[in-house]
């Protein structure tokens, strides 16, 4: 077994004591509740345990990342999978550090849940180990890389913190239009993190069913001096095909639901590699995404908010409050050397400018406006509370773009970070 | 209006303090039990000054937190239009490709939106902002935390965040200076008054923002210098194998040595990306030459002496004297280096040459035989325009042309102009021999065997930069970085305390992380034996 295939358990480990140590942490917290227990030796029993769970995690995750790097002979975050699965160690180390700050458990609730999702959200991208470009041979991807993540990862946890102090203190018993309002961005908010857990579910369990479709798509530009030039691609899917590529035609495909026949076509103003392919995976991620919500929605018969309300009782919404602009704080300085100025220095070095208005260096930087309003609204102005924990949401889907929808949207010079 | 600012201890305020500068007495009527406003320990500020005239007037605006969240929200948003679509191509290029979205985002200048009037005022406006909330606070906490009264105003102290009162025994001096050794070892600088104490640590945290400030004003001027003429160069190159280039916009020279690809082994590459030529690493093994003498004097060689040998590899450039060259990439396209063309005498059948003609820099004067030849023009990517005039598409030797003025045996004395193109498909393509007309008949020039041609195999392509700012935009980095750092990883943290007739009043005020505050509040009240849970000493209101 190579070092590459070890870590590939390594990794696997991680993700199901992730699993465990969450469903310990909710133990730990909504179980103050319940009759025949002191619920301070309650929490103290059960924090320790969900702890020590997590952080052999955290262990496994660290193997996998020191045993992949040691064999593929670099450092792995430079694909999609190896960034994702490094961004979610690093929600976990920026876990640890906060909860060796604060000491409280409530704290795991919602740190593994992130870690999970987004191991699970790295495996959906593929595995192997890719040769670096010259231009990311550098000292510097590792500078560069790691310490944006850890910035981001404390953002992830402020976001996650910030989450549960909405879900801690809006009011689903009140029915004025402001309480209304609240809910339903709420809602909005649990609905796209379901639809984010429908994406991972539908990728795995059409690759587990092993589906493919292949289509050969045309792709015709006028060169500059008049020519129309015309090349062939092949564009392969694993989802069926709702859309297909924007002039194409089907090689084959594996039938199902006769979606194989139905084909709509990609827009043509949809550019990007690989467009029809992603609208398909978005529009599948939606389809399943809301099928999912759906049924928790029959199985529960009210709002996904309303159904975790009564188990964040036993919380201190101050405590959340604190935490959330905590680890945010914590986080701004280090995302700030990480995604702005060791990416400079580095840009200075592969590419002769440090700044060159690239749209990932824009989205970073506009993260970073994004949490020094946070910061200024919250020291100057008093922002608390709610008004606080909102913009860290909103903080976190700017985290989340920058990452993830550049890539996929925009591409620019950090294409090759892509799937 | 006549406002009477004189507080009840007997000091004498400015206009607008909210808490007495010496004792700490709320000075304006608020609610009884809310924790006070501590920022900037209640001073007044120059902007809330009464009457303003236009300059305060400006002052007012730009020292405004809010409007400074409104300019950066601003300029976020622009930041972020600016990138639906790739910035600085033509307006065909929207139009084509984007269609009439495209087509209205060139419109509105957003294609280059990043150097429009609009964003560059944006970024000058957070600058302004930056300077005039720094100054208007700064100065305001700076006086109020050089001087400090050791004995505060019992409502100062019962209205901070951190409160706790209760019944102290024995000697209440005794116990001051008793908790006040404590405190020391906590590393708090503790000043006593009797039965009163001050005990501070880590005021250098409240500087942190105003250093962070600093910073991003040096990193913006050193933006806006980069405007000035000659702080600021960017020019490509492309520099063939074995081939000597002058830097442009300087006095050097760099030579191509040798360029090198290594491409990744199959047995490296994943199953994925088989069979795919993926580069590995490239590089220019260059020399750098600086020019001594007869630079720039046009027919003559410059003498050049070497300074430095580098490989310049992505990610490793070479840097000389504040010019710097990158590796940017290569050409693996084969262009023609040299020729050794012959003449045909077409009447007679006598050849005579070969001569060498290279592509770049030849001779202007060329005696083969009984023939001379005057180099007159010649084009590198040889094209014709619209109006039907030769042009050159670029420096690359791609579809080279020559104009020759021909004298010799059977042409006209003044000499006939002889159109020559070196490659056979030129040759064909812009039709020779339609061009040479009269001539055609009577010569011909042209290659006989590949072995008089030379082709240079890679072209390698370096960026020249020069950027006098990048010293001032690295200091401004660092000097914000070190500003971020003081003011997030460590707190200001005061606590103040009075013991009157046996009862200990105790007041806490800190910056941020309250929840380290009222930690440090109930260790040192745990070391007087007075156990409170820690979370009962917060008092309410913000948890800045």
């Amino acid at each position: 077994m190579s070092w590459v295939d070890f870590s590939g358990h390594a990794y696997l480990v991680a993700f199901i004591l992730y699993c465990v140590a969450f469903m310990f942490y909710v133990i730990a917290i909504a179980g103050q509740k319940w009759s025949n227990r002191d619920s301070k030796h309650h929490i103290a029993r059960w924090g320790r345990t969900s702890f020590i769970v997590s952080s052999a995690g955290l262990a496994a995750h660290l193997t996998f990342f020191f045993t992949r790097w040691y064999g593929s002979g670099q450092i792995p975050t430079s694909n999609m999978y190896e960034f994702m699965s490094f961004l979610a160690m690093a929600v976990m180390i920026a876990f640890t550090i906060i909860y060796a700050i604060y000491r409280k458990p409530l704290l795991g609730m919602f740190a593994t849940p992130l870690a999970v999702i987004i191991v699970a959200y790295a495996s959906v991208f593929p595995k192997d180990v890719q040769p670096l470009i010259p231009s990311l041979d550098s000292y510097w991807l590792k500078i560069h890389v790691t310490t944006a993540a850890l910035g981001e990862a404390f953002f992830a946890v402020g976001f996650a913190a910030g989450l549960m102090y909405l879900l801690r203190v809006v009011d689903y018993t009140r029915k004025d239009d402001q309480a209304r309002k609240q809910q339903r961005w709420i809602e909005y908010t649990l609905y796209t993190i379901v639809v984010v857990v429908g994406f991972i579910s539908i990728v795995f369990a059409f690759r587990g069913a092993g589906y493919e479709a292949h289509f050969t798509q045309e792709n015709i530009s006028i060169d500059t001096q008049g020519q129309t030039i015309t090349n062939t691609e092949q564009v392969e899917y694993n989802l069926p095909p709702i859309f297909k590529p924007y002039n194409s035609h089907a090689d084959s495909a594996d039938s199902f639901l006769g979606l194989e026949k139905l084909q709509i076509e990609t827009p043509s103003w949809m550019k990007g590699v690989n467009a029809g392919r992603k609208l398909n995976t978005v529009i599948w991620s939606i389809v399943a995404g809301s099928l999912l919500y759906a049924v928790l929605r029959l199985i529960f018969r009210k709002p996904l908010g309303a159904v975790i309300r009564p188990h964040m009782d036993g919380v201190n919404p101050s405590d959340l409050d604190e935490i959330s602009y905590r680890a945010i704080a914590i986080g701004f300085p280090v995302f700030t050397l990480g995604a702005l100025i060791f990416a400079m220095i580095w840009a200075n070095e592969a590419w002769g400018r440090f700044w060159g208005w690239d749209p990932k260096e824009v989205w970073a930087l506009i993260t970073w406006l994004f949490y020094s309003v946070y910061l200024h609204f919250r020291l100057s102005r008093g922002w608390q509370g709610l008004r606080s924990a909102w913009l860290s949401v909103i903080g976190f889907v700017i985290v989340w773009f920058t990452l993830i929808g550049v890539n996929l949207i925009i591409a620019g010079l950090h294409s090759y970070a892509g799937v | 209006m006549f406002q009477n600012t004189k507080c009840e201890c007997g000091h004498q305020n400015p206009p607008d303090t909210l808490l007495c500068e010496s004792c700490g007495k709320p000075q304006t009527e608020v609610a009884e039990d809310a924790p006070l406003e501590m920022r900037y320990d209640g001073m007044a500020r120059r902007s809330q000054k009464r009457n303003p005239n236009p300059l305060d007037l400006v002052w007012n605006f730009f020292s405004s937190v809010k409007i400074a969240i409104i300019i950066i929200i601003i300029t976020l948003v622009g930041a972020a239009i600016g990138t639906i679509y790739p910035q600085g191509n033509t307006a065909e290029y929207y139009e084509q490709t984007y269609g009439w979205g495209g087509k209205l985002y060139h419109q509105l200048g957003l294609s280059s939106m990043y150097d429009s009037w609009w964003f560059v005022g944006l970024l000058v406006m957070i600058g302004t902002s930056l300077v005039i909330c720094s100054l208007d606070r700064v100065l305001p906490l700076y006086r109020a935390l050089s001087k400090q009264q050791i004995r505060k105003h019992l409502m100062f102290i019962t209205r901070q965040k951190t409160v706790y009162t209760g019944p102290v025994e024995g000697n209440a001096e005794q116990w001051v200076q008793e908790l006040a050794g404590h405190m020391k070892r906590r590393r708090y600088r503790v000043h006593t008054d009797g039965t009163a104490l001050l005990a501070e640590k880590n005021r250098f945290s409240r500087w942190g923002p105003y250093i962070n400030h600093i910073g991003l004003i040096v990193l913006l001027l050193a933006l806006l210098a980069r405007t000035i003429p000659d702080w600021k160069m960017e020019e490509t190159i492309a520099v063939r194998d074995g081939e000597t280039v002058q830097v442009p916009g300087t006095n050097y020279y760099v030579k191509n040595e040798k360029f090198t690809v290594e491409y990744y082994e199959e047995k490296e590459l994943p199953d994925r990306l088989k069979n795919q030529e993926r580069p590995k690493m490239y590089k220019t093994e260059a020399i750098l030459y600086q020019c001594v003498q007869s630079c720039g004097e046009p027919g003559i060689d410059p003498v050049l002496e070497p300074v430095k040998n580098y490989d310049i590899i992505v990610n490793h450039p070479l840097s000389h004297k504040g010019v710097k060259l990158y590796q940017i990439g290569y050409d693996d396209q084969p262009l023609l280096k040299a020729v050794k063309p012959v003449i045909e005498d077409k009447q007679s059948g006598k050849v005579y040459g070969p001569f060498d003609l290279p592509m770049k820099d030849p001779q202007t004067e060329f005696t083969v035989g009984p023939y001379s030849l005057s180099l007159k023009a010649q084009y590198m990517e040889f094209s014709l325009n619209d109006e039907g005039n030769p042009v050159t598409l670029s420096r690359d030797p791609k579809a080279p042309a020559f104009i020759f003025m021909v004298k010799g045996p059977g042409i006209d004395a003044a000499g006939e102009p002889y159109m020559y193109f070196p490659l056979q498909k030129d040759k064909e393509r812009f039709r020779q021999d339609v061009i040479n007309r009269d001539l055609a008949p009577k010569v011909e020039i042209r290659v006989d065997g590949m072995e008089n041609v030379s082709f240079t195999s890679y072209t390698s392509y370096l960026l020249v930069r020069v950027d006098r700012a990048l010293t001032y935009v690295w200091a401004g980095l660092g000097i914000c970085m070190l500003g971020l750092l003081m003011g997030a990883y460590w707190h200001h943290r005061r606590i103040w305390l009075r013991v009157d007739n046996g009862v200990l009043s105790l007041g806490a005020h800190t910056n941020k992380n309250h929840f380290g505050m009222r930690a440090d509040v109930a260790w040192a009240l745990a070391q007087m034996k007075i156990e409170v849970d820690k979370d009962k000493l917060d008092n309410g209101g913000y948890n800045s």
